[in-house]
């Protein structure tokens, strides 16, 4: 037979063989044993030295053609083998994407911290700084430089706790002593006015003591976020504003504020801050009638304590309350909790439940 | 405070929208924290006519009766009553009416008879002392007409917040003023003309008074009531005491009560009789209690004295606590035919801190610790007087003794309009300023400068001192809501957070990433935390001690948060949770003789018990020990950029707390850090938890100082590492730490790092005590690639160096 019908016929057989080939590996085993290195075709082009040299031409020819052939068609087939082989492989490993996922565990921040947090940032935003102070104050940074009267009630031993003085000093009421755990940060502000440089924009965020049984709305420690400003030309107004942006930011854009005038030592003129109810909306009703348990049917909540900077506490601390004038807030932080994120039990807050913890 | 709006209403014109009365009261200081309709408690009782009346068959003194109530078929009432007769008109209390002291009428059988209500005494509607049979109303009452209504007794009373400032408010009179200040409307003032008997003798000839200490009692007024019938109030003056909140007693105490809720004088009536001494006079003396002197008050209660406190004494013995409570022994009783009546002011501050130290609060403590005006003593104990001559059929002796020390001037003030103005941020005319001033009490006039106005404060407004004070006034009673709100525009602030401010969001955050979470335990420690934590007290200081602790448990402020934390695990574990994660960011406390204030450290405390999360599909966490501890530490100390981090181990004796060989001291360089390790299981168990509790404490301002947050930029590498892995086999003695000290300096140049993958003990291949360290060794230079031969080099230098250095052996 002549070499050019031989190289046919193997390509024909060939040809065979790969529309036969069922994967990619038997499709490779049919490739080398064509063009590999001891593949028939190869062997042909290798023998292109013996061919006559009349035929050489012709038999070139043939076998380059039959080389491409069988090249374009292993190229063709592949792709539809390596298509329907992906399309097997991509159906036998779907999952159930309904079971959970390889989840690492966050930690938590604390409630109290994380709006602690947010009242900072809300107040770093306006401009002021973030100080703390000692837990354990004495009786003149907690009381008298705030121009609290030596006999005020909030001295009593039902109200504040007292720590054994250990320089053995003696007291007017028997089982005071001049230090105790701090009934508010307060203090943190009196030494902002003595040691900082006017003027002031300070908030102080902190734990603080007061002589309460611990039950669902009370407990002997909690937190408390005070704000101070001592500057030229701050009025009441200024004070009315900074708080309802507070309020405001803190509660939604849709809550109202309202300023009751109250008593503070630590202020003059004092008032109490009400932030409009969230649950009646500010009615004092819920919407089948009945009175809203939230706010006891005002549709009022109080939220935090403030006023002008009295001048006598600027005068301690050496500001000339002619010249500058300020204002003071302090706001409960776990009575935000309750309100914010209606926590029934504050005691909660203490006990360290991981179903709790892990809710925030 | 209770006020009785009706008894309000004598002196000033009541808004009759109760909702918008309360809401301004509340806007302009004067709390409101309830608000009760009197009326509402004689709900179901009405004016009855009784239609039948027979003796009961079973009873000698009980009658049958029919009483048509003005609804329905006349309704059968047993009535025992003697006063009981045909044809009256009475209260009657059908059945569903509540009477005062909760006592509920319902429908019964008296010796076999139905009864179907009660008619009713004065003393069971709660109104007066008559208790001697029923109450016959006129014969013009229209039957039917619920009581309340007939006797125009609904009233409103409101139960006020009075701010301690304010002691003016605790009066009807002051509130009057106050309201009348509130809605800009005319105030009529209680009046009451004094008439003397100049038959009887002069007070002086009957009484004296001594007041050792004028500091202590500013003024101190007696006069003497003779004649007088001590029996039950009239009822008009039994009514506004029990409006005001007390008891009834006697028409005497009556009235001193009275003219304390009216007028806030505090008034205390004698028995004169019971003062009176050989001399025939009562010598009254007021002086310091002596030390240990005992007092039987009004409340039966005997009280040990200290020379803080003022009584009012005979020349033999204390009859009275000043300011605070009468004495039993000298009360007026039934007998009493003599009255002396104290009308007196004493030292607010003494006051308070006798009421406190003796936990006895009245009526009178709380008015004279907020200061009572002296200037208006003689004129109240006039008008008392001449009520009590009235109610108790008795006669006034003429004269007053009135000692009186220092008067109280009335403060003189400045009003700079401008400034006011300019403080509260809004223009309020000086007119108005003027009328709110005025309506107060205070005299206004008008000076050379325009801008300033004079202003005289009454006396009775202890709490307008000074300028700012009278702002104060002009604010709340021109209304904080008309006030416009802005913010401060000053310049020169900056919001900055402190760099340890960071550094702890830093350690916040690096927790929470590390799947702890954030608690917070009580400050508080019971004095045998630790005992039970095993640790040891030494370089804790004197714990401090609170001398008015809630418990004997929370009596002392934490030296460690760890009890508190280990509480916490108890509590989850007994409630079936398993895995906790726990972490406390707060303040230890540490005291020392001799010191006022202790030291105070911020300290990181972190426990882990259980594992990380619970076994899932795809997951199966690890149970923490020692390592998931102190790879938290490290994660810390990597975020936070501490140099030189190590760990050293502890022994039983350095860390009883913990579980010896799983305790380690945490240093960076030589600074300690604090420790880690797993809580020694004895002490676990004496928190009743379960172990093992893995724990770390750290110290927030070694962490913070140590911390070098700024990093400098190291080159990232380009050229290819050569990674050769590599196992010691070394004695059980030689740490890890001593490994990587030896192969970090025998490496040199080259070794880039060094990581332990494996550890591997068996005492037939490696020999007892023996352990196989494995190690991954990177070698690379910065420059160029390195050569197999020049790797060969460095790594048969190091295996030399190490084996030489520690005895080890490589493992083939």
């Amino acid at each position: 037979m002549a070499i050019v019908d031989e190289v046919v016929e193997l390509r024909d057989a060939t040809l065979t063989a790969i529309s036969e080939a069922q994967t990619t590996d038997a499709l490779e085993k049919v490739r080398v044993t064509v063009l590999g290195k001891a593949g028939t075709l190869t062997g042909y082009l290798r023998g292109m030295g013996q061919v006559a040299k009349e035929e050489r031409a012709a038999v070139g020819k043939t076998v380059n053609e039959v080389r491409n052939a069988v090249e374009a068609a292993l190229e063709e087939h592949k792709a539809v083998l390596a298509a329907a082989e992906l399309q097997a492989s991509i159906e036998s490993s779907a999952v159930d994407v309904t079971m959970p996922g390889r989840v690492q565990q966050m930690g938590t921040r604390h409630l109290i911290n994380a709006i602690s947090d947010e009242i900072s940032e809300l107040f770093l935003g306006l401009g002021y700084t973030v100080l703390t102070g000692p837990e354990v104050e004495t009786d003149w940074y907690n009381f008298t430089a705030l121009n609290a009267p030596a006999d005020h009630p909030s001295r009593g031993l039902a109200d504040t706790f007292y720590v054994k003085d250990n320089t053995g000093a003696e007291t007017a009421v028997k089982g005071e002593s001049a230090v105790l755990l701090r009934t508010q940060t307060s203090g943190v502000q009196v030494h902002a006015m003595e040691d900082r440089e006017l003027p002031i924009y300070i908030i102080a965020p902190g734990k603080v003591y007061r002589r309460d049984v611990a039950d669902p709305s009370h407990l002997p420690q909690f937190h408390q976020c005070e704000g101070l400003v001592v500057d030229k030309g701050i009025t009441f107004g200024d004070l009315k504003g900074t708080l309802d942006y507070f309020c405001k930011q803190l509660f939604g854009e849709d809550r109202k504020t309202r300023f009751r005038a109250h008593y503070f030592p630590f202020t003059e003129p004092s008032a109490e801050a009400d932030v409009s109810c969230g649950v009646c909306g500010g009615t004092g009703k819920l919407e089948n009638g009945d009175k809203c348990r939230m706010c006891k049917g005002t549709g009022w909540i109080e939220i935090l304590g403030c006023g002008m900077v009295d001048p006598n506490v600027l005068e301690m601390s050496g500001i000339d309350p002619e010249e500058y004038s300020g204002f003071a807030f302090g706001v409960g932080i776990e009575r935000v909790a309750c309100l914010k994120y209606n926590v029934p039990d504050l005691r909660m807050l203490l006990e360290g439940d991981m179903r709790f913890l892990r809710q925030f | 405070m209770l006020v009785s709006l009706k008894w309000l209403s004598e002196y000033v014109e009541v808004p009759t929208d109760i909702q918008a009365l309360c809401d301004k009261m509340d806007l302009t200081g004067t709390g409101v924290e309830g608000v009760e309709r009197t009326g509402d408690n004689l709900a179901g009782v009405v004016v009855g006519h009784v239609v039948e009346c027979e003796p009961h068959p079973d009873s000698d003194h009980m009658h049958v009766t029919k009483v048509n109530v003005g609804q329905g078929e006349p309704v059968q009432i047993v009535c025992g009553a003697p006063n009981m007769t045909l044809g009256i008109k009475v209260p009657v209390a059908t059945i569903g009416a509540v009477l005062p002291g909760d006592f509920k009428i319902k429908k019964s059988k008296l010796r076999g008879v139905a009864s179907h209500g009660m008619c009713c005494s004065k003393r069971e509607l709660g109104m007066g002392n008559e208790h001697e049979g029923i109450w016959i109303l006129p014969e013009d009452a229209e039957v039917g007409m619920p009581i309340a209504d007939y006797l125009k007794m609904s009233d409103t009373v409101l139960d006020l917040e009075i701010t301690p400032n304010r002691p003016d408010c605790l009066s009807m009179q002051g509130m009057a003023r106050e309201m009348g200040a509130m809605f800009r409307v005319p105030v009529t003032y209680p009046e009451k003309e004094l008439v003397e008997d100049p038959s009887q003798p002069n007070v002086s000839e009957l009484a004296t008074v001594t007041v050792e200490d004028a500091g202590r009692c500013p003024r101190y007024t007696a006069r003497v009531i003779k004649n007088v019938k001590v029996g039950p109030s009239p009822d008009w003056l039994a009514e506004r005491v029990q409006a005001a909140g007390a008891r009834s007693i006697n028409n005497i105490v009556d009235v001193t009560n009275y003219i304390l809720f009216l007028l806030g004088q505090p008034l205390h009536a004698f028995d004169y009789d019971k003062l009176v001494g050989a001399d025939g006079k009562a010598n009254v003396v007021i002086r310091a209690a002596e030390e240990g002197e005992k007092l039987t008050t009004l409340d039966e209660i005997e009280r040990d004295l200290t020379q803080d406190m003022t009584v009012i004494a005979t020349p033999e013995r204390a009859v009275a606590l000043a300011g605070v409570m009468g004495g039993l022994e000298t009360e007026v009783t039934d007998e009493t035919t003599t009255i002396l009546l104290e009308s007196a002011t004493f030292e607010p501050g003494r006051t308070s801190r006798t009421s406190r130290n003796l936990g006895l609060i009245s009526e009178s403590s709380l008015r004279y610790e907020r200061r009572v005006d002296d200037v208006t003593c003689a004129d109240y104990s006039a008008f008392a007087a001449a009520l009590m001559a009235e109610v108790s059929g008795g006669v006034v002796c003429p004269g007053v003794i009135d000692i009186y020390g220092k008067k109280t001037e009335p403060a003189q003030l400045k009003l700079r309009v401008k400034r006011c103005q300019g403080m509260l941020g809004e223009t309020i005319p000086a007119e108005e300023m003027t009328d709110i001033l005025e309506r107060l009490g205070c005299v206004v006039a008008a000076t050379d400068d325009a801008d300033v106005l004079d202003v005289t404060a009454p006396t009775f407004r202890p709490d307008l001192e000074r300028e700012i004070d009278l702002y104060e006034e002009i604010l709340r009673l021109y209304g904080m809501d008309r006030i416009p709100a802005t913010l401060p525009g000053g310049r020169g602030r900056l919001g900055t957070r402190s760099e340890e401010q960071r550094k702890m969001d830093v350690v916040n955050n690096t927790m929470r990433a590390c799947g702890v979470n954030e608690t917070m335990t009580y400050s508080f420690a019971d004095p045998k935390d630790l005992e039970k934590l095993r640790m040891d007290a030494d370089g804790l200081g004197v714990a401090v001690e609170l001398l008015n602790p809630l418990n004997s448990d929370q009596s002392l402020m934490r030296q460690t948060i760890i009890p508190g934390l280990l509480r916490s695990v108890a509590y989850n574990q007994s409630r079936g949770v398993r895995n906790i994660q726990l972490y406390e960011t707060g303040t230890v406390f540490f005291g020392a003789e001799g010191k006022l204030q202790p030291k105070e450290r911020q300290k990181l405390a972190c426990v882990l018990a259980g594992a990380m999360g619970g076994t899932g599909w795809n997951v199966q966490p690890a149970a923490f020990d020692f390592f998931d501890g102190k790879g938290i530490v490290e994660s810390l100390v990597r975020e936070l950029a501490i140099p030189k981090l190590r760990f050293k181990a502890l022994d039983a004796d350095a860390a009883p707390h913990l579980q010896p060989g799983r305790a380690a001291q945490v240093l960076s360089g030589g600074t300690v850090l604090g420790w880690v390790g797993e809580i020694h299981p004895l002490a676990v168990a004496a928190f009743e938890a379960e172990a093992p509790v893995v724990a770390f404490e750290l110290d927030l301002e070694a962490l913070i100082k140590s911390s070098q947050l700024c990093r400098p930029y190291v080159d990232v590498p380009t050229f290819p590492a050569v990674t050769v892995d590599v196992a010691f086999v070394v004695d059980e003695s030689v740490t890890h730490e001593t490994l990587m000290q030896r192969i970090t300096s025998a490496g040199g140049k080259l070794l880039e790092s060094a990581e332990l993958f494996d550890v591997y003990r068996d005492d037939e291949r490696l020999g007892a005590g023996k352990k196989s360290m494995a190690y991954a060794l990177a070698y690379r230079a910065a420059d160029r690639t390195l050569t197999g031969e020049e790797v060969e080099k460095a790594h048969a230098k190091l295996i030399k160096k190490v084996c030489g250095s520690t005895g080890a052996e490589v493992r083939g």
